[in-house]
């Protein structure tokens, strides 16, 4: 017979970790020197390929006297990774542990159409995993209590799997959405109760236009929060209010990588715009992506990362190709001390665009589309016209303009505010016919660059 | 019972390190006396609980060698 809830009674705190997120920076950072250290004799030990870079960059595990120190470590690419990788497939020469200490092998979404980077975890590994998510789900305010929906297509991308164990482990009761047509997941939302739905920001807006087509209103829903993951949007100001605004619930971003296996950075609950790194977990440098030497707070640069949690696969300051800018912890009022990336994930350093000699950043294109919130679905289409020039056009759906003098403005008014925030650049903007653009359940790609020679800067080639 | 950053920790913690520090022996020791379900099931708590020496700064280093 049901009663109360079960389980120990705990004590009521916003922190998962109150001790560790509070921590007085010194000693986060006495505590981090410890992590480094053991993490370079852990690597050096079980890994040659790692151990050959660090003892050729002279650096052992008890020459680690200070966080200084990390700046010796050789910074890791993703191609340095993968031809590790390729060199001896499957996994390459990463692994700190034998192949039968695995449970789960898991490998990048491969939306970019290279080979993906294949992973393997432990139990253990599993079990930070699912912790990394705890600090984030708990410190939005996630309790055991809710009731929480996961819109993921448990396969081999990593996603939200860390989410879902996180979820049993805080006692919450988890509403898988795997395997489900987009308008059942909205039903299932509605009809089993759901608190807290999991997505991506671009999904999250999927499931508002099709909870509208099925005449659901998701702001009388019992859904109460967000956690978004996979995509930039979910720290850009314009989408997040459209999500909030559209599910009448509070959003948070997270941010992780198949190659940590989980989340580095979380969005607490006072929403500061921006989200809190797990400091007691990672060391998250901000460097210069040209020189690589380290820019100050409120600069942006490119995320390194150095992971003290996986202990299957070291990672030693592998370069992210994410843009972010630091700021300090105490531009959070919610007490932790772990600093924070201000708009989250800025955008990627291979992301940006030249056309015409104007830097193009498609994370900026989408805050504007946002701003119109008449416009459901959207596509950034690059070419080549007259076998010369770089043109840039944004594909817009306006399925709700029952006038077309209404959408003529918002096409109108939409391609002045595009051209005013990039130096005057010239973007066609062009009505699709509603439903005809792509939808995205995992990592949108809205960009298409079809032109005949693309690049960025310094780096144009022959397509 | 102190962690490795010099804090005194309390004793309901202090009991929860005690609990890691016996799982993890009889594991390393007497594995061979468990059945299949008990071992297994030892392996999965070790796995859980080494979050709590790790959040604990105990730290536990790897299990990796006890298939956790």
């Amino acid at each position: 017979m049901p009663t109360d809830l079960v389980g120990a009674p705990m004590t009521d705190t916003p922190y998962w970790n109150p001790r560790h997120e509070t921590m007085p920076r010194e000693q986060l950072e006495a505590l981090q020197v410890r992590r480094l250290r053991a993490l370079v004799e852990w690597a050096d030990a079980r890994v040659p390929w790692q151990s050959k870079r660090l003892r050729d960059a002279g650096v052992t595990a008890d020459s680690i006297k200070t966080l200084e120190d990390l700046r010796r470590i050789p910074l890791l690419s993703r191609d340095e990774w993968m031809g590790a990788q390729l060199e001896s497939p499957p996994f390459g020469a990463i692994l700190a542990a034998p192949e039968e200490a695995a449970i789960r092998y898991h490998m990048t979404s491969g939306t970019t159409g290279r080979t993906p980077i294949r992973v393997l975890d432990s139990l253990k590994d599993w079990e930070w995993i699912a912790e990394m998510w705890c600090y984030g789900f708990w410190g939005f305010g996630v309790r055991p209590r809710d009731r929480v929906f996961i819109a993921f297509g448990y396969a081999t991308f990593i996603g939200f799997w860390g989410a879902h164990y996180a979820c049993e482990k805080m006692g919450c009761l988890v509403l898988p959405g795997g395997a489900m047509t987009t308008d059942v997941r909205v039903r299932t939302i509605v009809e089993m109760g759901a608190t807290v739905v999991c997505s991506t920001p671009t999904y999250a807006l999927r499931m508002a236009q099709e909870a509208r087509s099925l005449g659901i209103d998701l702001a009388s829903s019992s859904v109460e929060r967000l956690i978004l993951s996979g995509e930039p949007a979910g720290s850009i100001p314009a989408t997040k209010k459209l999500i909030e605004e559209q599910w009448g619930a509070k959003a948070a971003d997270t941010a992780g990588m198949t190659e940590l296996g989980t989340i580095m950075v979380f969005e607490c609950s006072e929403q500061p715009g921006g989200t809190h790194i797990i400091e007691d977990h990672y060391i998250e440098e901000v460097v210069d992506p040209d020189t690589d030497e380290p820019v100050p707070y409120g600069e942006m640069g490119e995320r390194v990362v150095t992971s003290f949690g996986r202990g299957f696969i070291p990672v030693l300051r592998y370069r992210t190709r994410d843009y972010v800018v630091k700021v300090p912890a105490n531009t959070c009022s919610c007490g932790r001390t772990f600093d924070i990336y201000d708009g989250g994930i800025r955008g990627r350093v291979d992301d940006m665009k030249l056309v015409r000699g104007t830097n193009v950043y498609p994370r900026a294109v989408e805050a504007i589309v946002r701003e119109f919130p008449e416009i459901d679905e959207f596509q950034i289409h690059l070419y080549t016209a007259e076998g010369i020039r770089d043109e840039i056009e944004v594909l817009v759906e306006i399925p709700g303009s029952d006038e077309e003098a209404d959408a003529d403005r918002i096409v109108n008014d939409l391609s002045r505010s595009l051209a005013q925030a990039h130096e005057g650049l010239r973007f066609g903007v062009r009505r699709a016919e509603s439903g005809s653009l792509p939808r995205f359940e995992l990592k949108a790609k809205r960009l298409l660059d079809e032109r005949i020679v693309i690049g960025t800067e310094g780096e144009r080639r022959q397509a | 019972m102190q962690n490795a950053m010099g804090d005194e920790l309390n004793d309901a913690q202090a009991e929860l390190v005690k609990a890691y520090r016996t799982i993890e022996d009889v594991l390393r020791n007497r594995a061979e006396e468990l059945a299949p379900y008990e071992a297994r099931n030892a392996t999965k708590a070790l796995a859980a609980l080494w979050q709590v020496m790790n959040g604990l700064d105990m730290e536990p280093g790897q299990l990796y060698e006890l298939g956790a």
